[in-house]
């Protein structure tokens, strides 16, 4: 082997770097039309984060940020030996997992039947009904469960016209998990799809008609090439529902909290409300809030790191 | 009509949605930051400047009040609005001075600088620019107020926020100190405001000085009552007033409940039961000795009773499932026959909803009772007013002066002219009198709003419902049939400031839920005991009681 270097073409080199000067007059418009939305993001969502300081502090709205006791980690010491809030945690991993199992895959699967649908006129109807529920607020999902499967609803007042005996679905603390998680299916599904549909049709046509060629049926068709084509979508929503295990809601169960009892509804949003801002108590309900947004950053750092590894983008490329 | 009385069904549904007893300012609660604080004063101290009450025999009231024990006296009923105005204020009473004024506001906010607004400051003499705020997000815009000292000069604090507006930190610093003017005789030079009864003025006093002007002045508050379907009840030939022990109430239950038909005997009670069996409103002094009424055995009976009230089936479901928001609707419907509530319920208001729903529909109010069917029925009362105004601070005495000279006008009796004005603006423009009631114009429906200026200042309640004598006939009686039965709380009317931690634990959040769970029939009594005992040791219950046996207690007494 000679050690004669030809002028190999370097395949990583990218383009000479230009100065920002010039890259700052090429994206001048880009640029201008992101400010407000940076702006906004500033404002609303970086600014605020001071306010943790909080968590640190005996907060007293009247003496303000500025002047009130310092407290170090009293609050989070208080925190931890809490059984309250143990239990919040407990109950909003335990949501978290079976939303996950139960609701995750509604969406990709209502997806690719949607998708198998010919008729545009059936599809567009069919989704529109599954998209409505989104629009409604989560009090008035909840009233329509407990109209038809409360106590007084049609579902028992069927049952007890007929001596069959009742089954009160809304206030059974044993299957609160599974109604929360039909719940969520029933409102949250039909706009779930919108982003597997989006990825469905990015799929090139040709590939089907190729394969088709080739013989392949429907079902190795979608294992080949419909499953493949979503799996980057697929991932990355699961990165970003990760990132969101402690984040299962927070209406739905404030709503319902009373029906079940507060040892099997409170999750950590919840918690925060209840016994910090409830009760004055801001300080504590900052610390809350603050560690679940820590707990947070690390499930969604440690599921894009998971997604890089299994070669996928995951959040941003690498 | 009912502008005058809506409120108070806001005021209730106000309460309720804030999540807190309407009891008023028993106990109320501030952080633990170095900001100076005001609480209770002496009692001795507080009694020397409280103001004189000069009771207005001006317009005499078809239904006359009717005194129970001291501080107690049941609301005058109106059956007709007076025909003979009279005038209770001579000439105008401002002297052209400028002021802002903010007040919570549970409806539509009327327009700016509209042709009432200036009435009324052509009337009072004064540019009292009136700036009403969405009453829904009022416990939230006051705080930034707050933190930035700018105050209005004339604001409204309801008392039911008091502990969350930091009324207590507020006082003296940015909330002006009427003593000087108020105090002992000199209130005689407002004889509006001096008609206003003690009690109320001393809600709004705080550490032995005076701040807050009352609105509706009562001496009739209580938390609630027990409401029952008075046409159901005379239909099946049931006699309300039979009800005279948890028993009766029990069995009632049994009677009522048809759960194939969809109708349940009752709605959630627990919260206007559970004194029936003895047990004090929070707190209670046995043999010297300070005792919170998670510590009584009256509680947990009281529990018992509610929990196996629900076990046996007579709650409706919507109601164990937590839904309080549709509780009215359930009973305009007929499907619970007993409800509980504030006595701000009872108007002109609900029984046209009720109507709405049941062209019979009257609601009638159970008597107060006590669960063994022997002791003596006791219902406690709450502070004198709940509804309580301020003056900024920064305002001269002479500017003091002339805000009281307005509230003066405000506080005008019942169908004065001064009333009138204030509550259906000027005849012709705004309200034209329709068979003896005044009746609110289009431009009066837009403009004239009730809880505008008498939320700064208004005389003491009285029942009107005009269009619905039997309202107010049933509501008053049923005061008056219940009167002797009022009987002061510990610490009545006293306002307490304490540490955050205290607060915290005065709340009892985890004890609360507890009970819920409890009387949903969803925890056994032996687990909110449980509860209770985690909050007495780690949930700061133990420091709680000796923080306000020490604080409060040995201070200051009973207040009783």
């Amino acid at each position: 082997m000679t050690t004669t270097t030809t002028a190999r073409p370097d395949l990583t080199r990218r383009p000479a770097r230009l100065s920002w000067r010039v890259r700052l007059r090429r994206d001048r418009s880009l640029i201008l039309m992101t400010l407000p939305a940076v702006v906004l993001l500033l404002v609303f969502n970086y600014v605020p984060l001071f306010g943790l300081v909080t968590a640190f502090q005996e907060y007293d709205p009247l003496a303000g940020v500025w002047y009130s006791t310092w407290a170090g980690l009293d609050q989070f010491q208080r925190l931890f030996g809490d059984p309250l809030f143990w239990n919040a945690v407990r109950n909003t991993l335990y949501l978290s997992f079976v939303q996950l199992i139960l609701f995750f895959p509604v969406p990709i699967a209502l997806a690719l039947l949607l998708n198998s649908v010919l008729s545009p006129r059936v599809r567009n109807f069919v989704q529109s009904v599954v998209y409505l529920p989104h629009f409604f607020s989560w009090v008035l999902a909840i009233t329509i469960f407990q109209q038809m499967l409360g106590g007084a609803g049609a579902l028992n007042h069927f049952l007890r016209n007929n001596d069959i005996g009742t089954w009160d679905v809304m206030t059974n603390p044993d299957t609160f998990a599974l109604l929360v998680s039909s719940q969520v299916i029933w409102k949250e599904a039909g706009w779930g799809i919108i982003v597997f549909l989006a990825a469905l049709a990015a799929i090139n046509t040709d590939l089907y008609e190729a394969a088709a060629a080739d013989g392949a049926g429907r079902w190795r068709r979608l294992w080949h090439i419909t499953l493949p084509g979503l799996r980057g979508v697929i991932v990355l929503m699961l990165v970003l529902r990760l990132g969101n295990a402690l984040t299962v809601g927070f209406e739905q169960f404030l709503i319902q909290r009373d029906a079940v009892g507060y040892d099997t509804a409170d999750v950590l949003d919840t918690f925060s409300f209840y016994y910090g801002i409830a009760t004055g108590d801001y300080s504590y309900g900052a610390a809350a809030g603050l560690f679940k947004s820590v707990i947070s950053l690390l499930l969604i750092w440690g599921a894009n790191k998971m997604a890089h590894a299994f070669g996928e983008d995951g959040l941003y490329r690498k | 009509m009912g502008n005058e009385l809506n409120r108070r069904s806001f005021l209730n549904a106000a309460v309720s949605a804030a999540g807190l007893v309407a009891m008023g300012p028993l106990l109320s609660a501030c952080g633990g930051g170095p900001a100076q604080r005001a609480g209770v004063g002496s009692e001795a101290a507080l009694k020397a400047v409280l103001p004189a009450y000069v009771p207005n025999t001006s317009i005499k009231p078809d239904i006359a009040s009717v005194a129970g024990g001291p501080d107690v006296l049941t609301n005058p009923g109106f059956l007709s609005y007076p025909t003979n105005r009279v005038a209770t204020v001579s000439g105008v009473p401002g002297k052209g001075g400028k002021y802002s004024a903010v007040t919570p506001l549970w409806g539509t906010i009327p327009p700016a600088d509209n042709a009432f607004y200036q009435a009324m400051n052509k009337a009072l003499g004064v540019q009292l620019e009136m700036k009403p705020a969405d009453g829904n997000t009022y416990n939230t815009i006051i705080p930034t107020m707050t933190a930035s000292k700018r105050l209005p000069d004339w604001i409204q604090l309801p008392t039911w926020w008091n502990s969350q507006m930091n009324v207590g930190g507020l006082v003296g610093n940015q909330l002006a100190d009427l003593t000087p003017y108020l105090s002992g005789d000199n209130i005689k030079k407002y004889p509006n405001l001096a008609a206003i009864p003690t009690s109320a003025w001393r809600t709004g006093a705080w550490g032995e000085k005076l701040y807050g002007i009352p609105s509706f002045a009562t001496g009739f508050q209580i938390a609630g009552l027990l409401y029952y379907r008075h046409d159901v009840f005379d239909a099946r030939g049931i006699k309300a007033d039979q009800v005279k022990s948890a028993d009766d109430l029990m069995n009632l239950g049994k009677e009522l409940t048809d759960a194939k038909n969809g109708v349940w005997a009752f709605d959630d009670i627990y919260r206007y039961v559970y004194t029936s069996f003895g047990a004090p409103l929070k707190w209670r002094v046995d043999n010297g000795k300070l005792v919170h009424l998670y510590e009584t055995e009256e509680f947990l009976a009281a529990l018992d009773w509610c929990n196996r009230l629900a076990a046996a089936g007579y709650v409706h479901p919507d109601a164990l499932a937590g839904d309080n928001a549709n509780g009215n609707t359930r009973f305009y419907g007929g499907k619970t026959l007993i409800t509980s509530g504030g006595t701000g319920a009872w108007n002109l208001a609900d029984s046209q909803s009720g109507k709405a729903a049941n062209p019979n529909f009257r609601r009638g109010g159970l008597n107060v009772f006590s669960a063994d069917g022997k002791s003596e029925p006791r219902v406690y009362m709450g502070a004198g007013a709940s509804i309580m105004s301020y003056l900024n601070v920064n305002l001269k005495p002479e500017q003091i002066e002339e805000c009281l000279a307005v509230a003066n006008y405000l506080a005008a009796p019942f169908g004065s002219a001064e009333f009138t004005m204030v509550n259906f603006g000027v005849e012709g423009t705004h309200f034209t009198m329709v068979d003896g009631v005044p009746t609110a114009t289009e431009a009066g429906k837009k403009e004239v709003q009730a809880q505008t200026y008498p939320f700064l200042a208004a005389a003491a309640a009285a029942v009107s419902n005009p269009g619905a004598d039997v309202v107010t006939k049933d509501y008053t009686s049923w005061q008056i049939a219940n009167v002797k039965a009022l009987v002061k709380p510990v610490f009545w009317n006293m306002n307490i400031s304490m540490p955050q931690a205290q607060a915290t634990a005065d709340a009892g959040q985890q004890v609360e839920d507890a009970i819920k769970d409890c009387y949903h029939g969803k925890k056994k009594v032996s687990e909110v005991k449980d509860a209770v005992a985690s909050w007495k040791t780690s949930g700061g219950g133990d420091k709680l009681i000796q923080w306000t046996n020490d604080n409060v207690l040995q201070k200051h007494g009973t207040g009783q």
